[in-house]
């Protein structure tokens, strides 16, 4: 006490008059904020303004740089968010009230400071947007025109109120899909409309123009969600902070799954949103997956069990065959020496790194041949499962036997040595002692060829043309093509069917590579 | 089971792993190859287990030539430095796995895992995996491992150099008599001069491929027939130094700049007729720190050893090392006199290396 009076007194320490802790505070908040929106305005600056022209120079299309520059944009007003709630965090544990406070207030301006931006450049909310300038209702019918704008586009092209729209030149639309197709269209695009006016069926030309609507009552949305979202960010613990990072990194494949499954027990989706017939939310069914099974989808018959057993049969078939071949073969270049090891070793690296795509129609000549001859073209010749199948181990090899080579070389000298003195065979030691060491090697380069058999595409389709031969990939393949129009939602059920085996070896895979780390192999340093 | 090595030689390409190498190994003897790593003790080791084939020369177990016998047939057991356990199996499987090999019936491999899991003290740890057993215990179920088929020829690869101290002293004792017990004719492989010492009826020194001593420990000691054979035998190792050996009025006195031993005429007279310098050797046991001291030096460092300190001291550009008692407490920089038991001094050809005194 005494000793920070003589400080004061003495002169040697200045001290101002501190500011309430407050206004310090929303001070700190506001200027992270500000510099949050500045860097994200930069990082925008720098995509659309100097790395795209730079590709755009090099002939190279700019358009990642535009989504870029964009997601940019879109995330400014979250960083600012963010940047300002950190302020705020420190008082979480204390002061929970004050924190909050704290952090939506800065919210508040920051927003309003962000908004005031759009507005003067018509950007974000204030973006001017493609209209028709009517309004619009779904009926039973189709579109209705409720209203339209004096001397506005639609008006112009003489629509009148009444007019129920049913499509777009000859394709039908919902108001979902025509707002849809009016968004992506640009500035002074002829729309052909179809609509009914009483029992007469006319045609106009609507001619698209930019509208923006500087209403003010669309930002309050956005404001209510960033001090949601500016919450949230204030009372999240840190540490799920890296687990929301990689959930957010995932969520286009997330989103993916999550679709595939609504799809497969709805009637219809709207985005993520499963809907009826009446656009309403619901409309589950389990008409999807049942017409798997009884063999029709839009009118066209299969029968799944030989799909699936052709699928099954490729994948078990490369599954066996890569194991044992690889493993064999990484144990000789592991432990022998032969004439010609080491150019066995550098070629099957190179052959790992050759396209398969480019070899597709040598080897179908291979197969062709193949199969002229009587016996063995029954079995390994185009157009039959093993044909199929030895291209695909083919072509899995060269990574097997790397894989397997490099786990024989872990394996101590000596365990090999003792197997070999205790009185095994060669073989033996190999099939008794030396494999149930590498089982993790062994069971991952499983996993690796049974679902690259499982999910083979290109090569099915290619060697099975014009037979009743299909793999589940190439049957889903001829699902799309062949029916129209396309039910995605039964797309979707099979291709989830696809995925139920895969999921099913996960499971028993996790299990089985958990236990062998738990066994540990010290004993044989 | 008599083993014969008649000028063994084995390359890998152009790496010479032994060459030349001829030994005659009694019935129930017990061998231990000793020599730095690289000098070939491992590779003539799993040459006879048949791992690897002999690039030229015979082995003969008893009167059969197995230069091309698979090791299976050679009935054989060896144990490991690392042991070697099969990790995936338990105790029992381990050691039962050579009989399972020669198709013993079940019950009869059980019976026999059993007995010597009891010899071997691991009786209890049958069901367990090798992991979960510490290094001693591996140790042993290794050991166990190579004496279940009753093999005619025992095979130590540094069994113990993976061991701690301590564990290593009892294992030592206990494989010697345990070897003694059975009567099996071993072969042990070690880079650790102590074990071959306390453990091995003979010894075969091995130095970058060629042998260099075949004897009992006691001779190596006390007779070294090279210059390597008496710096690698012995803790700690044996002094060296070039002297000069001159014959004096019937005295023979050995000479190196300021220090002047005389000699005996039964260690004098073989260096004394040779031209030139010699090399001296003398065991650190053999030199005292002595008031009467014929030498003066200092005390350059003083390494306690705990029964005893390990003394260098300094004598113009020679050192010495020599063992001291604790209590007389030394200290670095002291100037000491040194008394040499020059009864047991070698002396060694500078070029050949081989000794003046024992001739091979």
């Amino acid at each position: 006490m005494t000793a920070r009076e003589s400080l004061f007194d003495s002169g040697k320490l200045k001290v101002e008059e501190a500011p309430p802790a407050l206004a310090r505070d929303l001070k700190d908040g506001l200027r992270l904020g500000v510099i949050g929106i500045l860097v994200m305005l930069g990082a925008a600056f720098f995509l659309s303004g100097i790395v795209g022209p730079l590709f755009a120079l090099g002939n190279v299309e700019e358009t990642v740089m535009d989504v870029l520059t964009r997601l940019a944009l879109l995330a400014l007003p979250f960083v600012a968010y963010i940047a300002a709630a950190s302020v705020a965090r420190r008082y979480t544990v204390r002061d929970s009230p004050r924190a909050l406070g704290l952090a939506l207030t800065t919210t508040v301006i920051l927003f309003a400071a962000i908004s005031a931006g759009h507005y003067v450049f018509n950007y974000g909310v204030f973006a001017p947007r493609p209209s028709l300038q009517m309004t619009l209702r779904q009926t039973d019918a189709g579109i209705r025109v409720e209203a339209l704008v004096a001397g506005g586009a639609a008006d112009t092209a003489e629509m009148q109120v009444g007019d129920v729209i049913t499509a777009i030149r000859r394709d039908r639309v919902d108001l979902a899909a025509f707002n849809k197709r009016l968004s992506q269209s640009e500035a002074d695009a002829p729309l052909r409309l179809r609509f009914m006016r009483g029992d007469e069926e006319l045609q106009e030309t609507v001619r698209v123009i930019l509208v923006s609507d500087k209403q003010l009552s669309v930002l309050l949305p956005g404001l209510l969600f960033g001090l949601a979202f500016t919450a949230i960010i204030v009372f999240l613990p840190g540490h799920w902070a890296p687990y929301i990072a990689l959930v957010g990194l995932l969520s286009p494949l997330l989103v993916g799954y999550f679709w595939v499954i609504v799809a497969t027990f709805s009637y219809r989706t709207e985005g993520l949103v499963p809907l009826d017939s009446n656009d309403n939310f619901g409309g589950f069914t389990l008409k999807n997956w049942e017409s798997i099974f009884a063999g029709n989808i839009s009118g066209l018959e299969f029968n799944i069990w030989p799909i699936l057993m052709t699928s099954l049969a490729i994948a078990v078939v490369m599954t066996f065959v890569v194991l044992l071949v690889s493993s064999m073969a990484g144990y000789a270049l592991s432990r022998m020496h032969f004439p010609g090891r080491r150019f066995f070793l550098s070629f099957t690296l190179i052959l790992h790194g050759f396209p398969a795509i480019t070899l597709l129609i040598p080897i179908f000549i291979v197969l062709l041949r193949l199969g002229n001859m009587p016996i063995i073209g029954e079995v390994i010749g185009f157009n039959t499962i093993g044909g199929i199948a030895l291209v695909m181990v083919a072509f899995q090899l060269p990574l097997g036997v790397w894989l397997m080579k490099g786990f024989f070389d872990n394996i101590p000298w000596d365990m090999e040595r003792s197997a070999l003195i205790d009185g095994a065979s060669r073989f033996r030691t190999y099939w008794e002692i030396l494999l149930p060491q590498i089982r993790p090697g062994l069971l991952a380069l499983g996993i690796f060829a049974f679902i690259g058999g499982w999910n083979a595409y290109i090569i099915p389709a290619t060697y099975s043309i014009g037979t009743g031969l299909s793999n589940l990939p190439v049957f889903l393949n001829e699902l799309i093509d062949e029916t129209a129009p396309v039910d995605w939602n039964q797309v979707a059920a099979v291709g989830l069917f696809q995925l139920i085996p895969i999921f099913i070896f996960f499971i028993f895979a996790q299990e089985y590579l958990l236990n062998i780390y738990a066994g540990g192999t010290k004993g044989s340093s | 089971m008599e083993i014969r090595i008649d000028n063994l030689t084995k390359k890998f390409g152009d790496v010479v792993g032994v060459e030349n190498l001829t030994l005659h190994i009694d019935d129930g003897e017990f061998v231990a190859f000793l020599g730095p790593s690289g000098c070939g003790k491992t590779t003539t080791l799993l040459t006879l287990a048949g791992i690897y084939k002999p690039t030229d020369g015979l082995i003969r177990f008893g009167d059969r030539v197995v230069n091309t016998v698979q090791p299976k047939d050679r009935n054989i057991g060896m144990v490991f430095q690392s042991y070697a356990l099969y990790p995936h199996m338990t105790i029992f499987q381990n050691i039962a796995y050579p009989l399972k090999l020669k198709k013993v019936p079940k019950n009869e491999q059980n019976e026999q895992v059993r007995r010597v899991a009891n010899v071997m003290g691991i009786g209890d740890l049958l069901d367990r995996r090798p992991g979960q057993l510490s290094g001693g215990q591996q140790q042993r179920v290794a050991l166990g491992r190579a004496l279940v088929k009753e093999p005619d020829v025992l095979l130590f690869d540094e069994p113990l150099s993976n061991l701690d101290a301590r564990l290593r002293l009892t294992m030592r004792g206990e494989i010697k008599h345990l070897q003694k017990n059975l009567g099996i004719t071993s072969i042990y492989v070690t880079h650790d001069q102590v074990e071959a010492m306390t453990m091995a009826d003979r010894i075969a020194v091995m130095n970058l491929g060629h042998l260099q001593a075949f004897d009992a420990p006691d001779e190596l000691y006390d007779r070294p027939k090279t210059r390597f054979v008496a710096g690698f035998v012995g803790n700690p190792p044996m002094n060296f130094l070039d002297v000069e050996v001159s014959r004096l009025n019937g005295q023979f006195l050995a000479e190196a700049d300021a220090i002047r031993l005389p000699l005996g005429a039964e260690r004098g007279e073989p260096p004394a007729g040779h031209p030139g310098a010699v090399v001296m050797g003398i065991r650190p046991e053999d030199i005292q720190i002595a008031d009467d001291g014929d030498v003066r030096g200092e005390i350059f460092v003083v390494e306690p050893l705990g029964r005893e300190d390990l003394i260098d001291v300094r004598i113009g550009s020679n050192s010495f090392i020599l063992l001291a008692d604790t209590e007389k407490q030394y200290r670095a920089g002291q100037p000491v006199a040194l008394k040499f038991d020059m009864s047991q001094a070698q002396f060694f050809d500078p070029q050949t290396e081989r000794s003046l005194l024992w001739r091979q």
